[in-house]
């Protein structure tokens, strides 16, 4: 059964679609990521699931349950869709110490002092808050803060927890392990989440499922792996950080396995077409590659490079490079070799690693 | 929020905002109406006669120029006095800025027609207790100081009227990003320079809407005149319409005065919101440092504490000291002598006395239960006006401060002209729905500003964990209002304590106020008024500790 249900899903601001006829499902304990820049409508997907935003068209269904259904004129307030939600802001109360905070929807539930307060403070524990209880809110650090905010949108065990951005105020340190304790903890309790970010690492580690948006629609949908291995658009590759080059669709084929595409004349790359392109030969096509598909490295002999280091960036544990393949630029990425600009080097590009979209 | 949101949330502050409009087009439209009827043979007419008559009336033209020029003088005073205060307070290590900022602040919670009538006993030409003093002691004469004039309105006025300022220009002042200030000094401007060419100008919108304020309300003020300008026959705008008000009364020409003066406070009000809202620079960046603090050489820290000097002790001292001697004098003659001391006065005002004991009894209750219902009316307005319908925000937001702007007199004369015709008529209940429709509105941009600063996520997150809408607004949105909420309901409280201006035109026999009262006395025994104006400076400073108490530092930031 499916924990969420969204159909046709549209909402507008004036005469701007931020959301234009979105339907997805997750299923019962499933993870969903909402995946795209800024402004892309995923915020008000978000909002529309947890009932701060009231949609102009579509239906929406918690757990088999219709919370909002334009036709039927059912629109759920908030707290009757018995949600959890975790803000980028984390939205903790200041005028309350962190077990009230925590404490407040079992409050609003109608549940005794004692018994709320020893829930609270079990679902503290879970989140590593032990010993925090009668804190005031605002005296506890950023991440603390944000460990309230989940705790918080956990106790009640509702069906569905909703994530806005809930990790992107938190140092990259921070949020790793965030990442990580999010996922051991999504696992433990089985309660179905549905994440809004636009960090792609934060979205594929937390989410089996990945939803990129792209202005106000669905661009892919699918499961982590393949939509990031996969992309079905030049703007999935290019949000996913991938070289993205404009090339010439060849019409005789050397192997029937692969697709072969010019980019320059002195330069033919092998690949495979994504999945529903019409891609015509002799055609337009853009090619596709991620950074660290690409390889380079020092020639054994002077006369074997393909192609010359344009701009060298080191970043630590890895470089990423600039480099000149037959008058075409390709960036890559790879463990720090010490290339330098000006540097004549061998190119290795897997074939398989190609895609082609229109 | 969602639009299903219920019924008490859909309807609540919706009602909130109507009331309020409805308090300011009820007066608003009776002066229109009454301004333009003339009675013929016993019956109304559409007629301009009012305005005619008011135009001809070489009076009209008086009192016109009179308040003007008070109002201008009034406001340019209180602009240089407010700035170059909240200067030294902010910007400079002058001895004892910590107590003289909140010293600065007294006048604000203080009487204006008290502050007028000790100026009276402390400068009257026979009996007041400077040149009295001066005379007997130093052989010195202050004859030519002569307070019932229309400079001694402006003196008593900018005392007043010099805390609005320092509150508008303090907060830019105190956090201004330093930096604006540092690299016109890096880059080799003098101190002088930076102050008048960076500083000055950046604070300058602060300037002019504080400026505005004080020029619309100084010159809309009843209280002063009343006391200094109308008993030489001097003429001002409120007392000129009160005077009209009395026997034998003309309603349709005072009406028509209320027409004019409502154009152009409305018409300054409108100008204001539109052009200096615009124009307000983003001092404020949360980065930064904040502005270095101005060491004083000694000439200038003396320069700095005589100002001071002058200010609270001409604002706040020497008025009270006056008003405590007149108070436990048998009779005032310009001199207290301890031996003759007395706590007669007291003694009748507030065991002996009915007008007084009545006088009290009201003014407390109109105080209270005015302040607690325009605060009550501020939350529901103030969420409309910041979670509400975003089509019709702009526009309540300004119909529902424009009342801000408008006289007491004024908006009195239409609640009169409204009571003339109901029931309300002598009732304490005009005095009090005439107080909110005044004065509700200073709440409601109390409580509005305190709205925007809460993240609608910390609703959100509450709805969205299972509260209702009544139950968010218990749980979460008034704890974090309350400071807000406290600070309205103090103000309102002293506003009402010392209302005069639309209370002197709707009180009869029976709903007297305690300013009311003083007026009514002021005929009879400078005693009994100064005993009066003690007490109810005791009801002031109440307020005001109470309000510097609560006043603390904490949940405005961490919001």
């Amino acid at each position: 059964m499916s924990s969420v249900r969204v159909q046709g899903l549209t909402k507008r601001f004036g005469n701007h679609a931020a959301v234009f006829e979105v339907s997805f499902d997750v299923p019962t304990g499933g993870t969903i990521a909402l995946l795209g820049p800024s402004g892309c409508g995923k915020t008000t997907i978000l909002r529309c699931l947890a009932g701060l935003e009231t949609p102009d068209f579509g239906a929406i269904e918690i757990d088999g349950e219709p919370v909002f259904d334009r036709d039927k004129k059912i629109d759920l307030a908030p707290e009757r869709r018995g949600l959890g939600i975790v803000f980028q802001s984390y939205a903790v109360w200041p005028h309350m110490t962190v077990v009230e905070n925590v404490a407040f929807p079992l409050k609003v539930r109608g549940m005794g002092a004692a018994e709320r307060r020893e829930r609270a403070a079990k679902m503290l524990d879970l989140v590593g808050l032990k010993g925090f209880e009668d804190r005031s809110a605002t005296l506890v650090s950023g991440g603390q803060q944000q460990r309230v905010a989940l705790a918080r949108a956990l106790v009640h065990e509702p069906r569905l927890v909703l994530f806005d951005e809930a990790l992107s105020n938190l140092d990259t340190r921070l949020r790793q392990q965030m990442r990580m304790e999010l996922r051991v903890l999504q696992e433990r309790l089985g309660f179905t989440a549905v994440y809004v970010t636009h960090d792609q690492a934060e979205a594929f580690g937390l989410a089996d499922t990945v939803i990129l948006m792209n202005n106000g629609a669905i661009e892919t949908i699918g499961p982590s792996r393949q939509v990031f291995l996969h992309p079905r658009s030049a703007f999935a590759a290019r949000f996913f950080g991938m070289n993205v080059l404009e090339g010439r669709l060849l019409e005789t084929q050397a192997d029937p396995r692969y697709l072969e595409v010019e980019l320059s004349p002195r330069l033919v790359v092998r690949g495979v077409a994504a999945p529903e392109q019409d891609l015509q030969p002799n055609g337009r096509v853009l090619a596709c590659i991620r950074k660290d598909a690409v390889r380079v490295y020092r020639p054994e002999r002077p006369e074997d490079a393909t192609g010359v280091i344009v701009a060298a960036s080191f970043l630590g544990a890895e470089e990423e490079y600039l480099v000149d393949v037959a008058g075409v630029q390709i960036q890559t990425i790879g463990p720090a070799s010490g290339l330098e600009k000006g540097e004549p080097v061998c190119v290795a590009m897997v074939a398989d690693e190609w895609v082609f979209v229109r | 929020m969602s639009e299903q949101g219920g019924w008490a949330q859909r309807r609540l502050p919706a009602a909130g905002v109507a009331v309020g409009v409805i308090l300011i087009a009820g007066p608003f439209l009776a002066t229109v109406v009454r301004s333009l009827l003339v009675w013929r043979d016993d019956s109304p007419h559409l007629s301009l006669g009012n305005f005619a008559n008011l135009f001809g009336d070489p009076r009209f033209l008086s009192a016109a120029t009179n308040t003007l020029i008070g109002g201008v003088c009034t406001t340019f005073f209180s602009l240089v006095l407010g700035f170059s205060l909240a200067f030294l307070v902010c910007r400079t290590d002058m001895p004892g800025r910590k107590w003289l900022e909140t010293a600065n602040l007294v006048p604000f919670f203080l009487s204006p027609y008290v502050g007028a009538i000790s100026w009276i006993y402390l400068l009257a030409p026979h009996g007041g207790l400077l040149p009295t003093l001066l005379r007997t002691h130093y052989g010195l004469s202050l004859e030519w100081l002569n307070i019932y004039s229309v400079p001694g309105v402006i003196f008593v006025l900018t005392l007043f009227y010099t805390p609005y300022v320092y509150l508008f220009v303090t907060p830019p002042l105190r956090e201004m990003d330093a930096s604006f200030e540092d690299a016109a000094r890096v880059h080799g401007a003098s101190f002088w320079y930076t102050t008048r060419h960076i500083t000055l100008p950046l604070v300058m919108p602060a300037m002019l809407s504080a400026g505005l304020i004080v020029f619309v309300t100084s010159a809309g003020l009843f209280d002063v005149p009343l006391a200094l300008a109308a008993p030489r026959g001097i003429r001002f705008m409120p007392t000129e319409i009160f005077a009209m008000v009395q026997y034998p009364s003309d309603l349709g020409k005072a009406a028509a005065f209320g027409m004019v003066v409502l154009a152009v406070t409305v018409m300054l009000t409108l100008w204001q919101r539109k052009f200096l809202a615009g124009r307000r620079f983003d001092t404020i960046t949360g980065k930064g440092y904040r502005p270095r603090t101005i060491r004083l050489r000694l000439p200038a820290k003396i320069a700095a504490l005589t100002l001071e000097t002058i200010y609270v002790g001409g604002g706040v001292v020497l008025p009270t000291i006056v008003l405590l001697m007149v108070s436990f004098s048998k009779l005032w003659t310009g001199r207290f002598l301890w031996r003759t001391a007395t706590t007669a006065n007291y003694d009748y005002i507030l065991t002996k006395y009915d007008l007084t004991r009545t006088a009290i009894g009201n003014s407390l209750f109109l105080a209270v239960a005015g302040a607690t219902i325009g605060v009550a009316l501020a939350v529901l307005q103030g969420y409309y006006l910041t979670r509400g319908n975003p089509k019709n925000r702009a526009l309540m937001e300004t119909l529902l401060s424009l009342p801000l702007g408008i006289p007491g007199i004024i908006l009195g004369l239409g609640f009169l002209i409204i009571a003339l015709y109901t029931p309300l008529y002598s009732t304490l209940s005009i005095i009090l729905i005439a107080y909110i429709a005044r004065f509700q509105p200073f709440a409601t941009r109390n409580v509005t500003a305190m709205f925007m600063a809460i993240n609608p996520e910390l609703e959100q997150s509450a709805r969205a964990s299972g509260a209702t809408w009544k139950q968010t607004m218990r749980h979460i949105v008034l704890p974090l209002l309350k400071p807000s909420l406290i600070a309205s309901w103090l103000m309102l409280f002293v506003i009402f304590i010392r209302e005069l201006g639309a209370t002197i035109l709707l009180y009869a026999q029976g709903t007297e106020t305690i300013s009311v009262a003083m007026v009514v006395l002021s005929e009879r025994s400078s005693g009994y008024v100064a005993a009066l104006a003690v007490v109810q400076l005791v009801m002031l400073l109440a307020a005001f500790i109470v309000f510097q108490i609560t006043r603390s530092p904490i949940s405005q930031r961490s919001v």
